[in-house]
């Protein structure tokens, strides 16, 4: 993925080589500016790759996103403000209309139990809290019952306590809903927490340079984040954004850091 | 937000302390001309109010002028909202439509009305014409601003829904166009009543422009002040009626204010 800047033009991505099997999680993780959303909006089809090409079980992006096949969560909730909670969630199932979606749509009721916001269906985004916010945009994602849910830093914004409630419910929603789910992350423990694999990515040009298989069981549990195979592959991940050497240079002793 | 005041406490600040300043002026204006503090050529309070019992004429004026006001608005609002539409749908238009629009809020009305007298005839087209060109540079702004208003990751989740063009505009780009658009259409009303007063003072036979400058002539100057009052009653007017509609349409965003 090249852009065209205002001088040389930029390498954003060079050499992604990302396989995702269906109904799993992923995760990618990488330093800022090393393109990880920029990969999101390629899969996605909001940019089309300079060369390279992003097949979703076969099909083109423009493709799938046409049959509806993606759901995004992006950083911010990007919810519409004059439209209450129902009306926000029931969006998408309005623009594909109810008969055209090759998929039958989940109700909006049935989303609003799923994320938990029983009895603020008629609120307004902007009565509703940041975390609030973000089930409000989950759940529409969720609406037409994508393939593929992509989620960009998703809770980047919210506070590590939400931040953490936030992500055991985000699994028990993918465990219910079935969908593949890629999430971009800034957080190593996040990334390794959620995801059966973690992507890492460096910076300038973009490129994944090794991916960490995570073998926890599912559902995710608090307690496995005290586990030596959590700690084992956070410190994999460690190794593969820092290099090995620096990790372990003596004296310089990092702890673990549990977002 | 503010510690919530007591009802009582809100009323009296947003309406009886400027209605208790007007009357005090008022007092001080009655009472400066009855003791022979002001000039002749202004007139006390009373003696513009007494204009209004006895002049017969005097509805048909104000009827007369925002006849012609709201027709040159609402003609200015259908155009403007129109021009500023395809300067966002048709990019390479943007930057002309944009700098017509600045070129004719820079015309002089004043020097213009005449002009188009001759042109257009006497009659309520002239004054039309004009409250249209006074008015319609808010709302071009406005228009154009608000329909680019949403951001860029909204757009990208109309995107990711696969919404046409038509849904984009219905879903996204009005909606959030409609802060902008009020604020528009607040500034440029104003505007309207003083181009159709402007207008008619260049020849009219029937509004409020026309009886001020008979007034005028006639040495008549109280009733020349109940002409300044009455535009000034209607320009307000004509921008509280839209921050009103603006108040009950905006339920979801109070922060969008081009002006307060």
């Amino acid at each position: 993925m090249v852009f065209a800047g205002r001088g040389e033009p930029v390498v954003a991505l060079d050499k992604v080589d990302l396989h995702l099997p269906p109904s799993r999680f992923g995760s990618i993780i990488g330093p800022s500016g090393c393109g990880k959303s920029t990969l999101l909006r390629l899969i996605a089809d909001v940019m089309q790759p300079t060369a390279g090409i992003v097949r979703l079980g076969g099909a083109t992006p423009a493709a799938a996103r046409r049959d509806y096949a993606f759901g995004f969560v992006f950083q911010s909730p990007t919810l519409l403000p004059w439209r209450n909670v129902h009306e926000n969630i029931s969006l998408p199932v309005e623009i594909a209309g109810r008969t055209r979606a090759q998929r039958p749509p989940r109700s909006a009721e049935e989303l609003i139990d799923l994320v938990g916001l029983q009895g603020f269906e008629k609120a307004l985004p902007h009565q509703l809290s940041g975390g609030m916010q973000q089930r409000v945009a989950i759940a529409r994602a969720l609406a037409l019952e994508p393939d593929v849910l992509l989620l960009d830093e998703p809770f980047g914004a919210l506070d590590e306590i939400t931040r953490q409630r936030m992500n055991l419910e985000l699994l028990r929603i993918w465990a219910e809903s079935g969908t593949t789910a890629l999430l971009v992350t800034h957080s190593i423990a996040e990334a390794v927490f959620m995801a059966d694999q973690v992507h890492i990515m460096s910076a300038r040009p973009g490129r994944i340079t090794a991916v960490v298989d995570v073998p926890l069981p599912r559902p995710r549990t608090l307690a496995m984040m005290r586990s030596s195979v959590f700690f084992d592959c956070v410190n994999r991940v460690r190794d593969g954004l820092f290099g090995r050497d620096e990790a372990c240079t003596p004296g310089s002793v990092q702890p673990v850091e549990v977002y | 937000m503010l510690p919530r005041r007591s009802l009582a406490r809100r009323m009296w600040s947003s309406t009886g302390m400027p209605l208790a300043a007007i009357i005090v002026l008022l007092g001080l204006a009655e009472s400066a001309k009855y003791f022979g503090v002001l000039p002749v050529f202004l007139p006390s309070p009373s003696q513009v109010a007494a204009e209004v019992v006895d002049n017969p004429a005097l509805l048909g004026n104000v009827a007369s002028t925002a006849y012609k006001a709201a027709s040159g608005y609402g003609i200015a609002a259908t155009v403007a909202v129109g021009a500023a539409a395809i300067a966002v749908l048709v990019r390479p238009l943007y930057g002309s439509i944009y700098n017509l629009g600045v070129g004719i809020h820079a015309v002089p009305i004043i020097a213009t009305a005449p002009l188009l007298a001759l042109w257009l005839g006497v009659g309520p087209q002239v004054q039309i014409t004009i409250a249209a060109l006074a008015s319609q540079f808010p709302m071009l702004v406005g228009t154009m601003q608000g329909l680019q208003s949403a951001d860029a990751q909204q757009r990208e989740l109309m995107h990711v829904l696969s919404a046409t063009r038509a849904q984009m505009l219905r879903f996204l780009l009005l909606p959030s166009a409609l802060p902008y658009l009020f604020a528009g259409f607040k500034i440029a009303a104003p505007s309207a009543i003083l181009g159709a007063v402007t207008a008619e003072w260049a020849g009219a036979d029937r509004g409020v422009g026309a009886m001020m400058l008979y007034a005028l002539f006639s040495y008549d100057t109280p009733k020349v002040w109940l002409a300044v009052l009455i535009t000034c009653l209607m320009a307000a007017g004509g921008y509280g009626f839209w921050a009103l509609v603006e108040h009950v349409a905006i339920y979801w965003d109070r922060d969008v204010e081009i002006a307060e």
